[in-house]
């Protein structure tokens, strides 16, 4: 079976290189960005079967981003799942509203991160993956 | 208008008086208009109409006398300078004025124009002074909160990157460590959390004193909570040695709470109770309620630790509070816990305390209210002072399309109560707790602050959404009737509080009637199908 690839969308190079190995473990492929504008040119060439994205990027913060992927018919079935520091309480409805499938504050528990991605995907992807020993 | 002109609103009933006050007013050096009336209520009209510079005020009026007249005067226009005007000489109320905010207090009869004109212009200028102090305390207090708000959105940033690379090498992504490495990983980790709890607690306190916390409450069984936050506890209590007992009443009505906030409160206090008990100390969390106070539910938590001093005890719940003889007890937080705790559970409208002796142990105690259809009505019912216009109850039935259903009928009935959430106008109608089930039938009820045609629109959409639903695990058929509540005897000799009762008490008529019919029919048919 192919594996699903996710695109990480992060300011934060050394934070997208550690989701990168995590996801990588967890039998995912992985694309990424580190701006608003080249996470949808990312999208576009990607094709990704999920985004994980960062609300404060430059060129473009998460909720340009989210409305683009919206507006976008190739995009707009593809789940995103917003991880930013931000205050949950002013961002998360927000976020939903834009199209986001959820909303995780950093640091974020990996296991439930992990679940989410997994239930976001689809039921293909629901059972975990083993990790390569 | 000339800027220079003094704008005085004279609030005096008697004409002589009046008169001379305005004598003495055009007398002076500075341009002033007046304006007279003569009734407080005349006063507090022309007060919404437009603001004068400053408000002289006799306390002796036809519709009201005394201290309730600048009283009532301020709490309208709490940014006016008063300046009371007496007939009498009377120290200990001009005292009491003066304390509650007015400018100044003048006897009429020894008034001279020179005299009236500078206590206006300092009444004016020391209230202008007051007021810009208040703002900007205001100011300082956004500052304050917007800059912690800020600390700990940067804090989180690096935070989360030492988190990822720690669990990256805890779990052996890296590669593989040895079991005094991953020791020492999961030493980091801990700390990582602990200084993640503290960033948390920090926003929560400052949101808790700008008063931006919320809480979402519901219908809620107190039990459950109780059980759950014993479950996560367990552990940390194994760890120590310590006992962890629950007690629970079956008896206990349902609570009015948001659950999330009330199992924080719990295991926050359960926390503290495991950390302050020695090794084969106990805890125990326990749910109760007190026939003396039938509104509400008591949850405690009592520990064999050793107790609590009369001086921490005044100021365990206040910010920052740190009990100088638990210093020992290594790193220990912010001291934002407790005063978190009672916040969260003011906002309930709850009490928060603890009572302890040295040496005895301590027992932490709150209270949460008990369900109420009255409480949870009032909010949507009123607006302004007063009882919207008109209401209906709207009942909607979901029944599967097969008995019995197939699928997740649990799933597809949350669901569906989610997506009526979701429908109503929030500050207008409620959507009350789901009150169990008739058979397979299940029954939401809707109080919507709307009259017939509204409502006819809002079931209009709730009925598309249902419809509209693809994932629905089960499908069903959606009724929905909706019937104006009739209200017996709302008026305006009634106080408010009596007149949400009395619609409280109508609505859980009227639910009651159709269950018992649903039941009656429930009964019937199965008589008939035999």
């Amino acid at each position: 079976m192919r594996r699903p690839k996710i695109l990480v969308v992060d300011d934060d190079p050394d934070l997208v290189r550690a989701l990168r190995l995590r996801l990588r473990a967890n039998n995912f492929e992985v694309a990424t960005a580190t701006d608003g504008y080249s996470a949808i040119a990312a999208a576009q060439k990607e094709r990704p079967a999920l985004i994980i994205l960062d609300l404060g990027l430059p060129v473009g913060d998460g909720f340009v981003v989210l409305d683009r992927l919206q507006n976008s018919d190739a995009l707009a079935g593809v789940p995103v799942i917003v991880l930013s520091a931000r205050d949950p309480q002013a961002n998360e409805e927000r976020a939903l509203k834009a199209g986001a499938a959820a909303f995780f504050q950093k640091p974020a528990d990996n296991d439930e991160l992990m679940n989410v991605i997994r239930v976001s995907l689809g039921p293909a992807n629901a059972q975990p993956a083993p990790w390569p020993s | 208008m000339d800027q220079m002109t003094t704008n005085v609103l004279l609030i005096e009933d008697n004409a002589g008086d009046a008169d001379l006050v305005r004598l003495r007013l055009v007398e002076g050096q500075s341009p002033v208009k007046v304006n007279c009336v003569n009734r407080l209520s005349d006063g507090l009209a022309s007060l919404t109409s437009e603001t004068p510079s400053v408000v002289l005020l006799d306390l002796n009026l036809p519709d009201c006398r005394g201290a309730e007249t600048f009283r009532r005067v301020m709490e309208h226009s709490p940014n006016v300078p008063v300046v009371v005007l007496s007939g009498q000489d009377d120290e200990a109320l001009a005292m009491r004025a003066v304390h509650s905010g007015v400018q100044d207090y003048l006897v009429k009869n020894n008034l001279s124009s020179k005299h009236l004109e500078r206590a206006i212009r300092y009444a004016v200028e020391r209230q202008a002074l007051l007021r810009s102090l208040e703002i900007a305390q205001k100011q300082q207090l956004e500052f304050k909160n917007q800059f912690l708000s800020h600390v700990s959105h940067e804090l989180r940033t690096p935070l989360t990157c030492i988190h990822q690379y720690v669990t990256l090498l805890l779990d052996g992504i890296s590669g593989p460590v040895t079991p005094d490495q991953a020791d020492h990983l999961k030493t980091v980790l801990k700390s990582v959390n602990q200084l993640h709890a503290m960033i948390r607690d920090l926003l929560e306190a400052t949101r808790a004193e700008s008063g931006k916390m919320r809480i979402e409450p519901r219908c809620v069984a107190l039990n459950e909570l109780v059980q759950q936050a014993a479950a996560m506890l367990r552990p940390t209590a194994a760890e120590k040695g310590v006992g962890l007992e629950i007690g629970i009443d079956q008896t206990l009505p349902l609570i009015y709470a948001d659950p999330d906030r009330v199992l924080e409160v719990m295991i926050n206090l359960l926390d503290n109770a495991i950390k302050f008990t020695p090794a084969d100390g106990a805890v125990m969390l326990q749910a109760s309620k007190v026939d003396a106070d039938p509104g509400a539910a008591y949850v405690s938590i009592t520990d064999t630790g050793r107790g609590i001093g009369p001086e921490a005890k005044a100021l365990i719940f206040e910010r920052l509070y740190q009990d100088p003889e638990s210093v020992d007890n290594n790193r220990s937080g912010l001291g934002l816990g407790l005063f978190i705790c009672r916040e969260i559970i003011r906002l309930h409208e709850g009490r928060i305390w603890v009572s302890s002796e040295p040496g005895q142990g301590s027992t932490f105690t709150f209270t949460l209210p008990v369900y109420s259809l009255a409480k949870l009505l009032a909010p949507v019912v009123t607006y302004q002072g007063g009882l919207r216009p008109s209401f209906v109850l709207l009942r909607l039935e979901l029944t599967p399309i097969r008995n019995p259903p197939r699928g997740n009928w649990k799933e597809t009935r949350q669901q569906c109560l989610e997506i009526v959430q979701r429908c109503v106008y929030l500050d207008k109608d409620l959507v009350l707790p789901p009150m169990g089930t008739s058979g397979t039938t299940e029954t939401f009820f809707i109080v919507a602050s709307t009259d017939l045609q509204r409502s006819g629109i809002m079931t209009t959409r709730i009925r598309e959404q249902l419809e509209r639903v693809p994932d629905l695990k089960t499908k069903c058929t959606v009724t929905i009737t909706t019937v104006p509540v009739e209200l017996a005897s709302a008026g305006a000799t009634v106080a408010l509080p009596e007149q949400v009762q009395s619609v409280a008490d109508c609505v859980t008529k009227m639910i009651m009637a159709t269950r018992e019919r649903q039941q009656v029919s429930a009964v019937k048919s199965k008589r008939d199908s035999n």
